[in-house]
């Protein structure tokens, strides 16, 4: 690797600070699952990195008022063991077990994940379904934007070099919504995604009808995208496997895969088209169950 | 930059440059080259070593993350009293041919079984993921954790 300097931040107010005075200059180290690769490789290295692996205020989970907060910190590991995210959003376990293996789960972080803006991220559907907003400080304050929004292009996000990504909100209207998560990739272990698709509904009671169902695509798009005209199609329907399978074709004419050595375009369709109906059959199987519980 | 650790179980100290890892810290610095330079991206798990009781890759950390935490290598495994009951294991089922894989997939089988003490095949193999071995099948190696596990289960009940 070539020379930088590092930094190690005490908490997220040190490294905004650092981020200040540094700006495109420094560059920000959370589980360097990413960056140390890519930085091994790159011609120009940043002169500054400002790890943030030891900010603590970074790394909680908690449900507030406003819903589930996830700290940009928090490692996929932990996603997998939190006994919150578990029960509210078994979806989100599914998806952090397919990232890497576990030693790079151990050291991911769920907010390396979503800034490295790659469209096949595994951590970025389950979220968008879920409207999960993020949290971003900078000199000027904090803003927060819906992470639908925050991917602007493939390894673009709206986060300016200054920025820091504090955390992931899914709103309080969504807690407990049931969702699935699908990945299908080449192998089993340590595969990216060819497709991976979210998909998290309500059931009106009594009905068996869509609510609010949210399907969201990831690597079939320059970003993680939400699939409107199949959500539109199912709302008020009939949670039938008809309607599920329609939605699943729908998704598929909305989404704009790519033809490349790991699959064609065409493939990609079909696989979208399937893990759509499926991810939709789970979630209602979900939604079931836990009615049946109720 | 200055850097102190807790490497198996001894506190150490080295003086490095900032950008050097935590796998060439190891390799360079102390002389300990069980852990292996393999891909040097993550994908490849030959230098998997355990950081605070997780394994991690070595290349994908640097020496300052290591900072004031407790990193075990594939030396600090075996005792003066012998090998570790899995390296035991190991030997017991030739898992292994050229060997360049083992101190990796012999530290996170240690990650697995600290936590999961009868861990399924399933299990088993989803924490030997991140390892690549080129040479052989995983058959053995799974067969040497299984009996690893209950090696360690018993000993557990004698205590």
């Amino acid at each position: 690797m070539k020379a930088f300097e590092v930094v190690t931040a005490k908490d997220s107010r040190h490294a905004l600070a650092l981020l200040a005075e540094h700006g495109s200059a420094a560059k920000v180290l959370a589980g360097g699952t990413d960056l140390l690769a890519d930085l091994k490789s790159a011609h120009d290295v940043p002169a500054l990195i400002v790890d943030i692996s030891r900010a603590e205020d970074l790394k909680g989970i908690a449900i507030t008022d406003e819903g589930l907060h996830i700290g940009a910190l928090v490692t996929h590991t932990e996603i997998m063991r939190s006994a919150v995210i578990r029960e509210l959003f078994p979806a989100l376990v599914d998806a952090a077990h397919t990232i890497g293996a576990v030693q790079t789960r151990n050291l991911g972080t769920l907010g390396g994940n979503l800034v490295t803006g790659v469209p096949s991220m595994d951590s970025g559907p389950t979220l968008v379904a879920l409207e999960a907003l993020v949290a971003i400080a900078g000199a000027g304050g904090r803003r927060r934007m819906p992470l639908a929004e925050f991917f602007t292009g493939p390894r673009r996000t709206a986060l300016k070099p200054e920025e820091l990504l504090l955390e992931i909100l899914i709103p309080k209207k969504n807690l407990g919504k049931p969702a699935s998560f699908l990945k299908f990739g080449l192998r089993k272990g340590q595969a990216l995604a060819l497709v991976n698709v979210a998909a998290g509904l309500w059931l009106k009671p009594g009905k068996d009808a869509f609510v609010e169902p949210r399907i969201a695509l990831g690597a079939v798009a320059p970003t993680v995208i939400r699939a409107p005209q199949a959500e539109a199609y199912l709302e008020g329907r009939a949670a039938t496997a008809e309607a599920m399978a329609e939605a699943g074709r729908i998704a598929a004419g909305e989404a704009r895969p790519i033809s490349d050595f790991r699959a064609s375009a065409g493939y990609r369709r079909d696989l979208i088209a399937v893990l759509t109906r499926r991810a939709l059959e789970n979630a209602c199987a979900l939604a079931r169950a836990a009615k049946e519980r109720r | 930059m200055e850097v102190t650790l807790k490497l198996n179980g001894e506190a150490r100290t080295a003086s490095v440059a900032p950008e050097t890892t935590l796998l060439k810290l190891l390799r360079e610095s102390f002389n300990l080259t069980g852990a292996k330079l393999g891909c040097d991206v993550g994908d490849c798990g030959a230098c998997t070593v355990i950081v605070d009781g997780k394994t991690v890759n070595a290349c994908l950390m640097l020496a300052a993350q290591a900072e004031g935490r407790e990193v075990l290598t594939i030396e600090g495994l075996a005792t003066r009293e012998g090998l570790h009951p899995i390296q035991k294991a190991f030997e017991a089922h030739a898992s292994l041919q050229c060997g360049f894989c083992g101190p990796g997939i012999i530290l996170s089988a240690k990650a697995l079984l600290d936590e999961t003490p009868e861990p399924t095949v399933q299990e088993i193999r989803d924490a030997l993921a991140g390892n690549l071995c080129r040479c052989t099948g995983y058959t053995k190696m799974i067969a040497a954790i299984e009996e690893a596990a209950r090696e360690l289960r018993a000993e557990r009940a004698d205590r």
